[in-house]
């Protein structure tokens, strides 16, 4: 038993299933030597990784030498482009390209010069460069192989695996094609040379040169090289095998040389094997020795319609027009131009596309040269394709599944290791273009699986949003949670009253918002919370009233001053504030520092507005004034005025705010009375109850003004301007008396023996309800804004006013708690 | 005669608690979380989370149709996705329940100098395909859109177009009948 090596040495040959013998015709053109045709005026080199895995250097309009790089990239299959001539860039554009499909491809337009001038060559000596270098020369020569099926050549001379057998494939086993025969009758030195640099690479235990029988001249040229070359003794040896198509297929190949059969889905180098085409070593070594990159190859040029078939040096990106111009090529009626061998080339339609790497035949054949397109027959299932299939596939099976588009059942008849070679067609008596049918069902599988992979991404991607909305719900919640523990946290280092504020003010909410369910009854709110017994707003006020009692009696252990968020707003305000606790009772701190709160809120709703430092001014002298009652008075009424002015401001330009005078009239009078009561020296408790129910109702009026202005502008928007100002007039003229009745009956009612408590009580009640107001008035500047511009600009002056309004109503009701204080000390 | 009433009423009590230890500890032991032919089914649909089927994403289908629901619910997997629905299920197939989209895969292409920025289409999008932020111009990932048209319906000025995936080298399919053939005898004698 003879190890391979031995075999190989002896020329043993196995046989490889299938195969058929067409007619050759080589005769063609291989007489003739290689020769140059007249260089082509444009040229069209395709860049179809550009976009993808590299990026143009070269721009519109550039001038590039012959030789000059094109394109830069990194990918895994990515090949450096190069200018085949010196010349001029016209144009970047897609470009028909030279493909069964005749899509349009991305492509450089070169103008030529006529020159040909080089660029810049790196020629080296191949014993000085390590292996790295060599690949990178290699590679940036953009070598590919020459054999049509342009795999990356540094992929494959730099593979992992354990080399010990590499194939130079010279079988050119397709009829018709002649390129690689004539390149190794003319150029086998420099065939044997990029031999060397593959065995350097490589450095596998044999070398074999695989030619067919039917071209002797080529072994006989190569055997010689051999024994000229510096390759090792017997390292290398040519091996004529019998002429059959498709040896020259990788795998039938392999098979033939060594009787192993590539499994399906591997690739030969598992077995140790590399097979390089003559071409291509022919390409290393001009890259090597003399630094030029793979920019023009032989050309087979046959068929009886072209008048000077031959080969041909023709640059990459030659149009294919042009060639065939130079060639003598004659079209009959029924021209077909196919590229590539007549077995497994393609017809093109397009004759202005470009000599690719791959490019090694243009057919054209005349009419009694190729059998004309006849109708498909049905399968007579006579199995003359299984025995001619090189792969041992059984094609009638994959042609039944493929017809009926079966697409799984066919690849479960092992579809993919299908190499195309064309040899069931051929035999094939029913003249069925199976070859087509195998394709179009690969490309369905292939279609259907880049599908699958597309979907699970989607799935991924699908599941991976889900996720993210999850984990983002689940944070905003915790997010929400975690501030309200904050907020809980602070409000108890901070006084309980500030609690009780905020309850009242939900309860106010929540009557106010009872209101806006019935909006006729809106209209005319205040009046339907004090008139009309409004159980909803009654049962409200009782439970703020309530709440503002209970928190007053807590409060009284704790020092409301103190611990105030207020410090932030302005030392001012905190001066005052110190003040007030010194002087005030605690019953009455209560009342100021819901005071402070309202101020607070306000001022952060108009923290621009500079006028709050005008208001803290305003508060900062009723502090000093404090203890003169009737100077207080007046700067409440002081208040109510420059309220007054500026209501006339804001109800000048609108004709719908023209109550608003005798709004703020009564709320002047109701000043004014406050004002001449409070003058009167105050002597007894009684008084001081009439007193303080007079100044709560100040402050209700106060908030009632508000309250309407909210009102008149919700009825600009909605249109009652015309029974508004009635109806606002007689809630001015009710007001009072109403507002004293309730206060009375509730008085009267809950808090009899505790007078002051009531009028806290009021007071909170008061606040809680000035502030729903403001709500309602954010809500309707809301409205506006969203209504129209000019309605938003008024709007936001009004805003400001109320903003300002607010403050004062602040500073009233600081006024007032001092005043209380005053009583207290008194009773004190 | 009453004794071997007895043994065989022991010997079938212990066979009885012997086989329930085996099953219990069986159950146990291989049980398969879930309904694996949810997976199954799952596998088969088109996944582009599209919701024409009426259900909020191509899982929740999978889970309602191995819970009977009806195989013929989705127009992206056409045909050829209702049989293998109903070969999987044993059912029978039915016509589709909406005209099968035509086979032609599309992606979403958002024209960008129309695009206000409005983050509408980007919320929309199952897969997360389009990227942009508010008030900014968006644009869709080609390759990772799944032709589902959800973007389409919430764009405020409506500047989604589904545009059928462009035919290049690597997914062209060989119908080389598609191909407009021009003799190049014709062509050559135009020129």
């Amino acid at each position: 038993m003879l190890t391979l090596l031995e075999q190989l040495d002896k020329g043993s040959l196995w046989q490889s299933p299938g195969g058929i013998h067409p007619p050759e015709l080589k005769e063609l053109s291989n007489t003739q030597a290689i020769s140059r045709l007249p260089l082509a005026k444009h040229f069209i080199v395709p860049v179809p990784q550009v976009g993808e895995q590299a990026r143009l250097l070269i721009d519109v309009g550039q001038t590039v030498l012959k030789g000059q790089l094109l394109t830069e990239g990194n990918g895994f299959l990515y090949l450096p482009v190069h200018a085949p001539t010196s010349g001029k860039v016209t144009d970047i554009k897609p470009v028909a390209s030279n493909h069964a499909s005749g899509l349009a491809v991305l492509s450089i337009i070169i103008e030529a010069d006529g020159l040909d001038t080089w660029c810049q060559l790196n020629a080296s000596d191949p014993n000085t460069l390590s292996h790295s270098e060599l690949i990178f020369k290699i590679k940036q020569a953009g070598i590919s192989g020459m054999g049509g099926a342009t795999f990356p050549t540094h992929i494959k001379l730099n593979t992992a695996s354990e080399i010990g057998l590499v194939i130079i494939n010279g079988v050119e086993c397709e009829p018709y094609i002649t390129a690689d025969d004539r390149l190794m009758r003319e150029h086998s030195h420099e065939i044997l040379k990029g031999i060397e640099i593959i065995h350097r690479l490589l450095s596998p235990q044999r070398i074999i040169i695989a030619i067919e029988d039917n071209k002797p001249e080529a072994a006989k040229a190569m055997q010689q090289a051999i024994s000229l070359s510096n390759l090792p003794a017997n390292s290398t040896r040519v091996t004529v095998i019998p002429t059959k198509y498709p040896s020259g297929g990788e795998k039938q190949l392999i098979q033939i040389i060594t009787g192993k059969e590539v499994p399906s889905g591997c690739l030969p180098s598992q077995l140790g094997i590399v097979v390089q085409n003559v071409g291509t070593a022919y390409a290393i070594q001009d890259a090597i020795y003399f630094g030029k990159p793979l920019i023009e190859r032989v050309v087979t040029f046959t068929g009886k319609n072209i008048h000077q078939p031959g080969n041909y040096w023709l640059p990459i990106g030659t149009p294919i027009t042009a060639a065939l111009e130079r060639v003598g090529f004659q079209p009959s009626t029924t021209q077909k131009l196919i590229i590539g061998g007549p077995m497994m080339g393609y017809a093109i339609n397009d004759t202005y596309v470009p000599v690719l790497k791959g490019t090694n035949c243009v057919l054209a054949p005349s009419d009694d040269e190729i059998s004309p397109d006849m109708d498909e027959k049905a399968c007579i299932r006579c199995g003359e394709c299984a025995l001619a299939c090189p792969a041992l596939l059984l094609p009638q099976q994959l042609f039944w599944h493929a017809k009926a588009e079966e697409y799984d059942k066919a690849a479960s008849f092992n579809l993919q290791d299908c190499i195309e070679c064309g040899c069931c067609s051929y035999v094939c008596p029913s003249d069925i273009p199976l070859v087509e049918y195998y394709r179009i069902a690969k490309s369905a599988l292939r279609i259907a699986a880049e599908e699958k992979v597309l979907a699970e991404q989607a799935k991924l991607r699908f599941e991976a949003r889900l996720q993210r909305l999850e984990d983002e719900k689940i944070a905003r919640e915790a997010k929400a949670k975690a501030a309200a523990e904050k907020r809980q946290a602070n409000m108890k280092s901070s006084d309980k009253d500030a609690v009780a504020a905020a309850m009242a003010r939900i309860a106010a909410k929540k009557a106010a918002q009872s209101h806006e369910v019935n909006q006729p009854v809106n209209t005319q709110s205040d009046k339907a919370v004090t008139e009309t017994t409004d159980k909803k707003t009654a049962v409200s006020a009782a439970i703020a009233r309530a709440k503002a009692k209970k928190a007053a009696q807590t409060a009284q252990s704790h020092s409301s001053a103190e611990n105030n968020p207020s410090q932030a707003e302005s030392t001012a305000l905190n001066e005052q504030d110190n003040i007030t606790t010194e002087v005030m009772s605690q019953k009455d701190r209560i009342a100021a520092a819901v005071a402070r709160a309202k101020a607070k809120k306000a001022a952060q709703n108009n923290q621009a507005n500079p006028s709050v430092l005008a208001v803290n001014n305003v508060s900062e002298m009723t502090t000093s004034d404090d203890v003169k009652n009737d100077k207080k008075a007046k700067v409440a009424a002081a208040i109510a005025k420059a309220k007054a002015k500026k209501l006339h401001q804001t109800g000048s330009t609108d004709n719908a705010t023209e109550i608003e005078p005798t709004e703020t009239h009564s709320v002047i009078i109701t000043a004014t009375n406050n004002t001449v009561i409070t003058e009167k020296p105050v002597t007894g408790s009684k008084i001081d109850a009439t007193d303080l129910d007079k100044k709560a109702r100040v402050a209700l009026a106060i908030a009632k003004a508000k309250a309407k202005k909210s009102q008149q502008k919700d009825d600009k928007i909605i249109g009652y301007e015309d029974q508004h100002p009635l109806a606002s007039r007689s809630e001015v003229h009710h007001n009072e008396p109403i507002s004293t009745d309730i206060d009375t009956e509730s008085v009267a009612d809950v808090v009899l023996n505790d007078p002051e408590k009531d009028k806290k009580a009021r007071i909170a009640a008061a606040v809680a309800k000035a502030k729903a107001k403001q709500l309602q008035q954010t809500e309707t500047k809301n409205l506006e804004l969203a209504l129209s511009n000019a309605a938003s600009q008024a709007d936001n002056f009004d805003s400001a006013t109320l903003d300002k309004k607010a403050k004062i109503a602040a500073a009233v009701a600081k006024a007032k708690a001092k005043k209380l204080a005053l009583q207290a000390d008194k009773k004190d | 005669m009453i004794t071997s009433i007895f043994v065989a009423v022991a010997v079938l009590t212990i066979v009885a608690i012997v086989f329930g230890i085996i099953l219990g500890f069986a159950a146990d032991k291989f049980k398969v979380e879930g309904n694996p032919i949810i997976d199954q089914v799952e596998a088969l649909l088109p996944q582009t989370q599209c919701g024409q089927c009426g259900y909020p994403g191509c899982r929740p289908y999978a889970e309602a149709i191995a819970n009977g629901d009806k195989v013929n619910k989705c127009p992206p997997g056409g045909t050829a996705t209702m049989e293998k629905l109903a070969e999987l299920m044993g059912v029978d197939p039915e016509p589709l329940n909406q005209e099968a989209q035509e086979a032609v895969k599309k992606v979403a292409y958002i024209r960008e100098d129309e695009c206000i920025g409005c983050t509408k289409c980007i919320q929309a999008c199952p897969v997360d395909a389009i990227v942009g932020t508010g008030k900014l111009m968006h644009t869709v990932i080609a390759k990772d859109c799944t032709g589902c048209d959800l973007c389409v319906e919430p764009c405020p000025v409506d500047c989604i177009d589904m545009l059928p995936v462009q035919t290049t080298l690597k997914n062209w399919d060989w119908k080389l009948n598609a191909i407009p053939v021009t003799l190049v005898s014709d062509s050559q004698e135009e020129k």
